[in-house]
């Protein structure tokens, strides 16, 4: 087991710039995700520390050494292929026993054995250990190559995707046996790739959030989820997502308020570091808010605000109700059952913990102003 | 079809009403598949017709190799067969003859130019798939020009230096020069065979802990079995045919079945009948050769085309 530290990497294809200036380190035995949508360098960063891929500048440190020079069979990492890589001329035996037979990590055949048929037991794949590659599902591929990274012990394991390619209810058993196995007695550093929020906030110590080859934030899933520290990122996580009202900062008696550009959204903005008359942008997660079908009075300390029905969606148990404030439109999840008789277009109420709202500024980067 | 159901489901009642609705029309989606069907005929009648058409040579010169000297310039089919050509060739009950000679001369020059292609082939057309440098693709093209420039353009001064170099008429100058031949051949296609392989697998066997070297012998090279048997039947069958090198490089001692042949054009008699039968077991080395690897071969020329 082995830190990692990737410090300001580059790495340009062609013109294309895939890893700009990336940096983040994985302590021993941590849980590192990096996050991020397709095409924002998850893979390329992955490939620069297993050393498939030469950065163009920076360095990667395993266990405090620089391996700029070491061949990627001597980094001693294990990885897992999005594109699962197995070896199609070999069953699936042989191909989770191919780390424990290479002159490097060589086991005893019958040691080998014993450990790939715990591997693929674990996996759920015991029973297709003699089939040929090409006769396997892709669910089943992509567990028989996590299998050849797990079945033997690395400095760090790099995992692309490992669950992408698995039907919802595997995906989250495979989710809970991967938290078993990296928060169990033998926890081996991990860099894991998805592009999927929940993954990362369930299986991460801390995650790195990646977009067009840049680290935007590393910090704790409950950092990331608390604080986001600009609107892509408040955005990345959560579903239904955060919802975003436009307008500016006022002076009001009570300090500085947000007032939406249509007016239609007014809500105090306590900790802001900006000043009145900045275009600002609020986030509210639909978590933290209320729905009111009534014309009640909200509780205190909450700021209400009124909108119509835009759209219901029933989710079994739940419903998703977007409610258009002014031009904006916010989504809150609430009991199906609380809403038996709600319609579209019905004038509804929402109440919002100011404490809540994250502040963004407006242009290029939209960065975090709210403390 | 609905009458039969009607029946069956109900035997003892009335079967008037469904014998009624029995419909008179042809299905559409039937006629469809008969019109297929006419369309799936013809095409066969017509591949039928050319298959026929391409053996009209082979047949011919069948013919010709098994006709006496008297019947060697008539062009039609009915006469009494003899082996006497054959004989005649081969040497058979005199003593012996060079075609034999010439023949395995073929046989050594073609089959050490195709192992010299593949031994230099296929490192060169596996860095060519996955490196990518400056110039590597004027590299490559300048490597095919050698395939699709006139032969005739360097035999002469190719010819001047066989001379001067000790080269002429020798088993390696031959297989240097036939090599010349072969190897654009192997290098292009072999290529895109290694293109087709992810590289992700090599990495993969990477960090499973082998070497680049071994990554390449244990997981590249099995996978592109087929493209090697393929491209060694091609690279030899353009060896094994080519004419104009081993006709200015050779004499006596190194020359091929290919120009041999034609030895009996010569003389004080013109002996097609001789030639025929010379060309006819001239061909048979490839011809086993394709029989032998045709399970790859079909694998391998259709590389690619699918994707799996």
């Amino acid at each position: 087991m082995a830190a990692i530290e990737v410090q300001g990497i580059r790495k340009k294809f062609g013109k294309l710039v895939a890893l700009d200036d990336v940096s983040f380190s994985v302590a021993d035995g941590e849980f590192f995700c990096l996050l991020g949508p397709s095409g924002a360098g998850k893979t390329t960063t992955c490939k620069s520390v297993a050393g498939l891929v030469r950065p163009d500048e920076g360095t990667v440190r395993l266990a405090g050494h620089d391996v700029g020079d070491v061949e990627p069979n001597h980094r001693n990492l294990a990885m897992c292929f999005e594109s699962y890589a197995l070896y199609p001329q070999l069953n699936v035996f042989d191909n989770m026993a191919s780390p424990l037979r290479s002159p490097r990590f060589r086991l005893s055949d019958d040691e080998a054995r014993e450990r790939v048929g715990r591997t693929a037991e674990m996996l759920g794949v015991a029973q297709l250990l003699h089939r040929g590659v090409d006769q396997l599902s892709n669910g089943q591929r992509q567990r028989v190559a996590l299998g050849r990274v797990l079945v033997r012990p690395a400095e760090a394991y790099l995992l692309d995707e490992p669950l992408a390619h698995l039907d919802a209810k595997l995906r989250t058993a495979m989710r809970a046996e991967l938290k078993s196995i990296s928060h169990g007695d033998l926890t081996t550093t991990t860099i894991y790739v998805t592009h999927d929020y929940v993954e990362a906030l369930s299986l991460a110590d801390r995650i790195g959030v990646l977009r067009e080859g840049r680290i935007l934030q590393v910090g704790t899933p409950e950092e990331i989820w608390d604080r986001p520290c600009n609107a892509f990122v408040a955005e990345a996580f959560g579903k239904p997502r955060i919802g975003f009202v436009d307008g500016g900062l006022v002076d009001g008696e009570h300090g500085i308020r947000f007032v939406s550009s249509d007016g239609a959204v007014e809500v105090p903005v306590p900790g802001v570091e900006a000043n009145a008359g900045e275009a600002v942008r609020i986030g509210v997660r639909p978590h933290d808010l209320e729905l009111h079908p009534g014309a009640e009075d909200v509780p205190a300390g909450r700021v209400r605000v009124d909108g119509v029905v835009y759209v219901l969606e029933h989710l079994g148990r739940q419903t998703e109700v977007t409610v258009q404030v002014g031009t904006a439109l916010l989504s809150v999840v609430v009991p199906r059952e609380d809403v038996p008789d709600l319609a579209r277009d019905d004038r509804v109420g929402l109440s919002l913990d100011p404490c809540a709202v994250h502040v963004f500024a407006r242009g290029e980067d939209e960065r975090r102003i709210s403390s | 079809m609905s009458t039969t159901v009607t029946e069956t489901a109900d035997p003892s009642g009335s079967t008037a009403a469904g014998s009624d609705a029995a419909p008179a029309r042809p299905r559409p989606e039937l006629r469809s598949s008969r019109r297929k069907a006419l369309a799936g005929s013809l095409a066969n009648v017509s591949l039928a017709a050319y298959f026929a058409f391409s053996l009209i040579p082979i047949v011919f010169i069948l013919a010709l190799s098994l006709k006496s000297n008297a019947d060697q310039t008539t062009t039609y089919l009915a006469f009494s067969p003899t082996f006497e050509n054959y004989r005649t060739v081969l040497g058979i009950g005199d003593g012996g003859s060079s075609y034999v000679r010439f023949f395995l001369a073929s046989l050594v020059t073609s089959v050490g130019a195709v192992l010299v292609s593949l031994a230099i082939g296929i490192p060169a057309a596996y860095a060519a798939a996955r490196y990518r440098f400056r110039g590597s693709e004027d590299l490559l093209f300048t490597l095919l020009s050698f395939r699709f420039a006139p032969e005739l353009a360097v035999i002469i001064p190719l010819s001047v230096i066989y001379q001067q170099l000790g080269l002429y008429d020798t088993f390696v100058g031959m297989i240097w020069v036939l090599q010349l031949v072969t190897m654009p051949l192997v290098v292009w296609i072999l290529r895109s065979f290694f293109q087709d392989l992810p590289a992700e697998l090599e990495e993969a066997a990477l960090l499973d802990g082998y070497t680049r070297r071994q990554a390449f012998f244990k997981t590249v090279l099995p996978l592109v079995r087929p493209g090697i048997a393929a491209v060694s039947l091609l690279a030899f069958i353009f060896a094994w045919n080519n004419f104009i090198f081993p006709f200015t490089l050779t004499s006596s001692n190194a020359q091929t079945v290919t120009v041999s042949s034609l030895a009996f054009l010569g003389g004080n008699q013109v002996q097609f009948n001789l030639v025929a039968a010379g060309v006819v077991m001239a061909a048979l080395p490839p011809l086993v050769l394709a029989l032998f690897i045709q399970r790859y071969l079909v694998r391998g020329l259709s590389f690619g085309a699918v994707k799996s």
